[in-house]
Parts: structure tokens; C-alpha cells; sequence
């Protein structure tokens, strides 16, 4: 469960919210604060007013994965596998068990071809997969990508689909401006302006948004 | 006007691109996977790569422009005033073309991401280049700005189009189809001809395709409009 109550921060004004779906996927224009939103959710900024609670704890004593926006400024190390292990290593896992993870983690990204690369040298979707890897590495509670799918092709943003809905974490909190993939989530969240505007089912949400271009191409092309 | 791509070899550790090929005036797309060489072949295209072997040869290009994938690394100034500027362009001008209207004082790094984005896509469209490279176009923008970035790109009326993109949901119309996979550039041809042999082709189109629908470009709109033909 999600729950969010009276918060205030910066642009955000959530008064009452409660999710109880395993994968959320959050929409809407840039600037509507969409990445606030999941900074707050990931415990990375302390919100100015309110309270935010992840299966009931604050999002400090919740193990989160985080991938976010830019990759570049996400990425702490020059070599691939070394980023990976920074998630196990920081939490002082043994060296063995540390291996396993990174291995196991690139392994679901699929990219163990990468492991020995230098960070500095991969394209803009790899970097991706490395941070979503790094992410995975902890064992997240509750995963939280920021657009993590924009710089990432078709075939490949399946494949990170795929991955996050196998994770074991108990909550997905994604932000796209994919909504042919925002239409596979449990449960949206449509913002503007720092409001939830809309929430419900993908096809509750999506009900409202017929006339803008915030509807899947797919359910437009079936109709 | 026209740029020759003549036997492209160009290699980095375990990885080489290569390609051959004419960029006629109009709009060309290349798709590809992540980590296809698209960047790589955008670098070498703007001459801020140089190839191991082969050569990129411009003719009766004047002037020519990239847009780089990551935003933030084309930024110069500490005001979004003063990077238009830097472009040689008006502020008021992009400000309201990029919807950016009384952010001009503000730092550029305090832009969100689709806000950065649009603002530089301004910048690279408005100086209106013989030669126009856009490395990820669309990726971080919202429907909106994607649907004004391709009109923007529609309403080129000369030079040089190519856009390096993997948006699947909202395209300008094209003239030609490019692939990149592993490395190798394959021209797939001219539009319409060319989007059945496209592989790279977003769901929409490709669900179209299937439907036996004949789309005339590769836009939403498109497909649409092919398969109300169909299904009268």
C-alpha cells in the first residue's frame, strides 16, 4: 500500500491518496511533477508538509530502487559491473554473494556482454539498463523508474518491462510517456499541475483522456 | 544539396559501424536497438567523429546542426536567456516556441528534463541548418511537444532532415526509412514503399500492416486513415 496524506512540496499537492496495486504507472505533461512525485515516493527528498508511507513505513526504512531520468547523473563508477555492485556493496553484502547479485542482476537486464565495460563508453539505453540492473541488485521493496523506458527501443523496453514485472519488489512506480505501455499497469495516475488529476484502472484514466494525446496508439488503431 | 556516406568504417573496442549511402533534401528516420550505433553514426554524420576508413562527404551544405540525445550537454550559459543568445537567436522568440514563456532568468538546470529538451529542440530548429541531425527528438517529452517538434520538422520546406529516434507513438511524416542494427546502416527506401520491409516499425503500424491496411506515411494518422479504407 501507498498511501500519501495532505503533502505539500513544491509544485505537489496530493490531499488523500491510497494505492494498493502492484504496478503503478504515473502520466501526464512535462512539468506536472511526475519526477517529485516519485523523488518523494523513493525517500529522496523530505516532503515540505505531509507524510508518504510505502507498506506503511516511511520511504527511508524501505529498501527502494531507484532509476532515474538521467542516467549520466545517476552513475557513479566507470565500469559496468562495479555500478551494479555499488547497490550490494554499500549495503556491506559479502564479496561472494556481492558477485552473485551483479551477475544475477545483468543476467535479467540482459546485459552480462556489458559487464566489463567502461560506463563512459555505452550508449544512452544502455546506461539505462545498467542503472535499472544497479536498482535490481538490492532486492528492491518497492522499484521506482523515472522515464526510464525514453531512451530505450521497442524491443528493449519490453524487455525492461518484463524484468520489472518479474521483480520481487512489492510495488512498481513508474513514470512514461509511453502510454501504450502506461495502459499495461495495474493502476495510473494522470497529473497536472501537481495534482492527481485522475486515477483509476487504465481504463478508467485513459476513459478521459479520449480526446487528448494521452491515449494508447494501440487502442486507438483497434477501435 | 546531399551528404555521401562512401564505405563508412568507424570502430571503438569491440564495436564498428559501417554504412553507405546517399541523405537526399527531405526528412529521413533511422531506427535501431539500443546501442546500435545511432549516436555513433550521428557524431559521424555532424564530423565531430572522424571514421577509420571511408568518408563523409557534404555537397552544397552550408551550414549544418546536431541535436544531441542528452540535453543537458548542449548547455553553455547559467540563463535560459543568455543560452538562446548563444544559439544567435532571440529569446522571446524560442521562449514562446519552446512554451517557455518568463523562464528566461531562470538557470537551465532548473528546467525539468521535457522542458530542457523543448528548449533546445527550439533552438536547433528555429537556426533552420542545410543540415539538420536530431539525435532522440522526442524521448522525454510529452504528446504534445512531440506533436509540435514534428510539425516543427514537417514544416522544413529544404535541406536535410535525419532524425536518429525510437519514439513508437508519435512520428512526423518522412521521406525515407533507415535501419542501424549491430553496427550496419541499411537504407530501407522511400516512403510509402518502404514501411512493409520496415522492421523497426511502431505497434500501431505494424498492426495496421497486418490488417493488410496500405499505409501513405508512418504517422498514427496514417494508419488510421489506411485502415478506415479497408474497413470502410
Amino acid at each position: 500500500m501507498i498511501r500519501i496524506t495532505d503533502l505539500r512540496h513544491r509544485l505537489l499537492n496530493i490531499p488523500d491518496l491510497r494505492v494498493d496495486s502492484r504496478h503503478i504507472a504515473v502520466i501526464g505533461p512535462n512539468g506536472s511533477g511526475k519526477t517529485t512525485l516519485l523523488t518523494v515516493c523513493a525517500g529522496i527528498e523530505e516532503p515540505s508538509a505531509g507524510m508518504v508511507r510505502l507498506l506503511g513505513r516511511p520511504p527511508s526504512a524501505v529498501k527502494v530502487g531507484w532509476v532515474g531520468e538521467f542516467p549520466d547523473r545517476t552513475l557513479l563508477f566507470s565500469r559496468v559491473y562495479d555500478e551494479i555492485a555499488s547497490t550490494p556493496r554499500f549495503r556491506y553484502r559479502p564479496c561472494r554473494e556481492t558477485d552473485e547479485r551483479v551477475r544475477a542482476a545483468a543476467g535479467t537486464v540482459g546485459i552480462p556482454h556489458l559487464l566489463d565495460a567502461k560506463v563512459s563508453a555505452l550508449s544512452g539505453g544502455e546506461k539505462a539498463l545498467v542503472a535499472l540492473a544497479a536498482a535490481c541488485a538490492g532486492d528492491p521493496e518497492v522499484l521506482v523508474l523515472d522515464e526510464a523506458d525514453s531512451h530505450l527501443d521497442g524491443a528493449t523496453a519490453e524487455r525492461v518491462g518484463r524484468v520489472v514485472q518479474e521483480a520481487t519488489a512489492a510495488h512498481v512506480l513508474w513514470c512514461t510517456q509511453s502510454m501504450d505501455t502506461a495502459a499495461r499497469a495495474d493502476y495510473l495516475l494522470f497529473m497536472e499541475g501537481g495534482v492527481v488529476r485522475h486515477h483509476g484502472t487504465p481504463k478508467e484514466v485513459f476513459a478521459r483522456l479520449e480526446e487528448t494525446c494521452f491515449y494508447p496508439t494501440m487502442w486507438r488503431v483497434r477501435r | 544539396m546531399r551528404v555521401d556516406l562512401e564505405d563508412l568504417l568507424f570502430s571503438r573496442g569491440p564495436f564498428s559501424l559501417r554504412g553507405s549511402g546517399t541523405f537526399e533534401e527531405g526528412v529521413h528516420l533511422v531506427s535501431g536497438p539500443v546501442g546500435s550505433g545511432k549516436s555513433t553514426l550521428a557524431l559521424l554524420l555532424a564530423e565531430l567523429l572522424r571514421p577509420g576508413s571511408g568518408a563523409v562527404r557534404r555537397h552544397d551544405v552550408s551550414s549544418a546542426l546536431l541535436l544531441l540525445q542528452f540535453p543537458e550537454h548542449q548547455i553553455t550559459c547559467p540563463t535560459v536567456a543568455e543560452e538562446i543568445g548563444s544559439w544567435g537567436l532571440a529569446p522571446e522568440d524560442v521562449l514562446a516556441q519552446a512554451d517557455l514563456l518568463r523562464r528566461g532568468d531562470d538557470d537551465p538546470f532548473h528546467l525539468s528534463r521535457g522542458e530542457l529538451k523543448r528548449l533546445v529542440l527550439a533552438c536547433t530548429l528555429m537556426r533552420n541548418p542545410d543540415l539538420l541531425m536530431l539525435d532522440e527528438p522526442f524521448s522525454s517529452l510529452d504528446c504534445t511537444a512531440k506533436r509540435t517538434a514534428c510539425r516543427m520538422i514537417e514544416e522544413r520546406d529544404e535541406g536535410i532532415t535525419i532524425i536518429f529516434s525510437h519514439e513508437r507513438a508519435v512520428l512526423p511524416r518522412v521521406d525515407t526509412l533507415w535501419e542501424m542494427e549491430a553496427g550496419t546502416l541499411t537504407a530501407c527506401g522511400s516512403v510509402p514503399c518502404a514501411i512493409p520491409r520496415w522492421r523497426h516499425a511502431p505497434p500501431y503500424l505494424r498492426y495496421a500492416l497486418d490488417e493488410g491496411a496500405c499505409p501513405e506515411n508512418i504517422r498514427l494518422a496514417d494508419a488510421r486513415e489506411a485502415l478506415c479504407r479497408i474497413r470502410g
